[in-house]
């Protein structure tokens, strides 16, 4: 067998002790699989809703057009960018805990699985559901939308690619596909923030510090879940890949715990700056600000973000030096930073410059308040299931492949 | 805490990236960079046509050919003129505009609900709703009446963001949609300063309402459609039935200034309607139209003026 890390001192060429990769059982499997079968359980009810009576039972209307299901969308394209920026960066420049092939691929197929719920998430949302495949057969690039489409395709492939190359030992085309994968990890989710910031429309939404905004929340939000995974699968899952695998694992652990704290902190300098404006141009956009910190869901800005979401973490991160505690943080951090879309999708809707144009003509798909109803919050949690089933299976795959080159002697 | 270092690479060398990695991901990520930004400059600068134009859009209607002109004559049969001239020019020569004189509005809401009729418009749809704004105290008290049609701009927001090509401009000015095409993302909707385009999200006016008699063969059915909502309209020259989850329902939907009545020679349902004369409606590259009349004077307004979408719609206050 030749070597299967490219950790010098690793394991060796003809090194007869050296285990053959394997699927290490996750040491938390079996509440990870009733969460699964709860949040598949519970989704499928709003899925069945979705498919059997539309957009009827959704709150959305046409002056807040998109609602939590296009929130998740973006959390979830975040998440993806920012995870594979953040791994694919520290293969890149040698980082220790993150130069594995093994941990490589664990960042690539977290990336991957985690555009499956996005995906799911925006086609759920078109109201021909049926001709979703134009945006990629006709597109007009002057959109965004379409744009973002055609780059998390390239995303993806790019992704795959890098993913197949992590098995071929001292390939030099894996590094510089990386870097193109980096590229375009940094810019999807930026995309994300211009896909709001090119609406001059919606004054809250028309801001050029949007694309940097989205993609510290990516980075932060997709370091986090990395930390998540990673803290989950435990050290044992890269034992076959390092003598070593414990500081391995602590390695990239504190690497990733670092980025979260240092993408939190970027987070909120960023947004105050943007909130900021507000205090000395009230004029710019001060009602959709006044909505977020004192609207009706006040408490999402002020408990979910900033408390739970922000706060809580960075004192968990910074205090503890328990890397269960850091995981639980990593947790709240993924869960939480879902209200930062939510934040910049729901109040840009919420506020038109046409004063009474909602009183001109009464409909409840003709008000400019969102409530998210109980379909929408069942179909978000099978998209959680989804993604977390689109993890687990890409992770089947990866390591069978594994297994199978490794035995022919090819695998890193 | 460990410490964050670096090891060695794969290929033996400290640096992160050897020189020929380093020039193959130079050439992946500029070709990446590269590629995209030609994509969306070649979108940007494309500007097919999309709809007939010359000879073949013209037409010469008998429309009013046996009612002489006459000085005092109503501005409906003086708009039905200047509108039987411009479809007489080939479409590319029309200019078609609405001008509303808010002085006359008398807030009826005519307008809106000729044009729920003329569509066939569904619930939580609605093309030309009529904002009511007041101003001042008591007893210095104003009221103001702002029918808000489609805009036409001719810098649509709405247009670019569409990222299957559904809408666009015609050379006549109206802003189209293509149902068939539409996937229903409504990136459009948010697009829309005015608020102009409403989804159709499928609902109808008997849903969940009982219809026939308590028992038999009229018993009631719940959630069944009333026949008259499943007729089709008319919207763009073509028959669009609602049922089956067919287009228009699920689609982005607004107002074209009645584009299939102008193409037989008639003028938009609103303007029919109005029962205040307030809605006008012709051709602005006509110097002699009623349109172009009343849009050259000095108290005309379009809404929104500094969202640069230059409309064509405008407002006589």
């Amino acid at each position: 067998m030749t070597s299967l890390s490219s950790k010098p001192g690793g394991w060796k060429g003809n090194d007869v002790a050296a285990p053959l990769p394997r699927i290490h059982p996750v040491p938390w499997a079996k509440y990870l699989w009733v969460i699964w079968i709860v949040l598949l359980g519970l989704g499928s009810i709003g899925i069945y809703q979705r498919l059997t009576q539309g957009h009827l039972p959704a709150g959305y209307g046409s002056y807040v057009p998109w609602g939590l299901w296009i929130a998740i969308y973006f959390h979830a394209v975040g998440i993806a960018g920012g995870a594979f920026a953040v791994g694919a960066l520290g293969f890149i420049l040698n980082i220790r805990g993150l130069m594995l092939p093994s941990m490589l691929r664990t960042v690539i197929v977290l990336a991957i699985a985690a555009m499956a719920p996005a995906a799911l998430a925006v086609w759920l949302d078109l109201g021909h559901m049926e001709r979703a495949h134009r945006i990629l057969t006709s597109p007009s690039f002057t959109s965004m939308m379409a744009f973002n489409a055609w780059m998390y395709i390239v995303f993806i492939a790019v992704a795959m690619v890098a993913w197949v190359l992590s098995f071929r030992r001292g390939s030099l085309w894996l590094k510089p596909v990386l870097c193109l994968g980096v590229f375009l990890a940094i810019v999807i989710p930026s995309q994300s923030g211009a896909f709001f910031g090119v609406v001059d429309a919606r004054p809250f939404w028309h801001s050029a510090l949007f694309p940097i905004l989205f993609l510290a929340s990516a980075l932060t939000s997709g370091a986090a879940v990395l930390l998540a995974v990673r803290g989950a699968l435990g050290p044992e899952a890269f034992a076959w890949t390092t003598p070593d695998p414990h500081a391995e694992h602590d390695l990239a652990l504190s690497y990733l715990r670092r980025i979260v704290i240092g993408g939190l902190l970027l987070y909120f300098v960023l947004e105050f700056a943007e909130f900021s404006i507000t205090l000395w141009n009230p004029g710019s956009h001060s009602p959709e600000i006044h909505l977020i910190l004192f609207g009706p869901y006040w408490w999402v800005f002020w408990i979910v973000h900033l408390a739970i979401g922000g706060i809580l973490p960075l004192a968990l991160l910074l205090s503890s030096q328990r890397r269960v505690v850091w995981i639980a943080a990593a947790i709240v951090v993924a869960v939480t930073f879902l209200t930062t879309r939510l934040n910049v999708l729901i109040p840009g809707q919420a506020v038109n410059e046409l004063r009474g144009l909602q009183e001109a003509f009464s409909h409840p798909r003709l008000t400019h308040t969102y409530h998210a109803t109980a379909m929408e919050y069942l179909v978000g949690l099978f998209l959680v299931a989804v993604g977390m089933a689109a993890y687990f299976l890409l992770r089947r795959v990866g390591a069978m492949l594994a297994f199978h080159l490794a035995k022919k002697g090819g695998a890193t | 805490m460990a410490t964050l270092e670096r090891a060695a690479s794969a290929n033996g060398s400290s640096a992160p990236l050897s020189r020929r990695e380093f020039v193959r991901a130079g050439a992946l990520v500029g070709a990446g960079a590269v590629t995209a930004t030609s994509a969306v400059v070649i979108d940007r600068r494309a500007n097919a046509a999309r709809d007939p134009s010359g000879q073949e859009t013209i037409r010469h209607l008998t429309v009013l050919n046996n009612v002489p002109p006459a000085v005092d004559e109503d501005v409906l049969l003086r708009m039905q003129r200047d509108l039987v001239k411009a479809i007489a020019k080939p479409m590319e020569e029309r200019r078609w505009i609405m001008v509303i004189d808010t002085r006359k509005c008398v807030g009826c809401h005519a307008c809106t609900m000729a044009c729920i009729a003329e569509n066939k418009l569904p619930p939580g749809v609605v093309y030309r709703p009529v904002i009511t704004e007041e101003f001042g105290e008591f007893p210095n008290v104003q009221i103001r009446f702002t029918p808000r049609p489609c805009m036409q701009c001719d810098e649509p927001p709405c247009v670019p963001v569409c990222p299957v090509h559904a809408t666009w401009k015609r050379a006549d000015g109206i802003v189209a949609i293509d149902y068939d095409k539409c996937i229903g993302c409504r990136y459009c909707l948010t697009a829309c300063p005015y608020g102009a385009r409403t989804s159709d999200f499928g609902e109808y006016y008997s849903n969940g309402a009982a219809e026939g008699a308590p028992e038999g063969a009229d018993r009631p059915i719940l959630g069944a459609n009333l026949p008259y909502e499943e007729r089709p309209n008319n919207e763009y020259g073509k028959p669009w039935t609602r049922t089956d989850h067919q287009s228009p329902m699920g689609n982005a939907r607004k107002c074209h200034f009645c584009l299939h009545r102008l193409e037989v020679g008639q003028l938009p349902q609103c303007v029919s309607t109005c029962i205040g004369r307030a809605t006008y409606f012709g051709d602005s590259s006509d110097p002699d139209s009623l349109v172009t009349e009343l849009v050259t004077r000095n108290n005309v307004q379009t809404l929104l003026p500094h969202k640069g979408t230059k409309p064509r719609v405008f407002y006589i206050v």
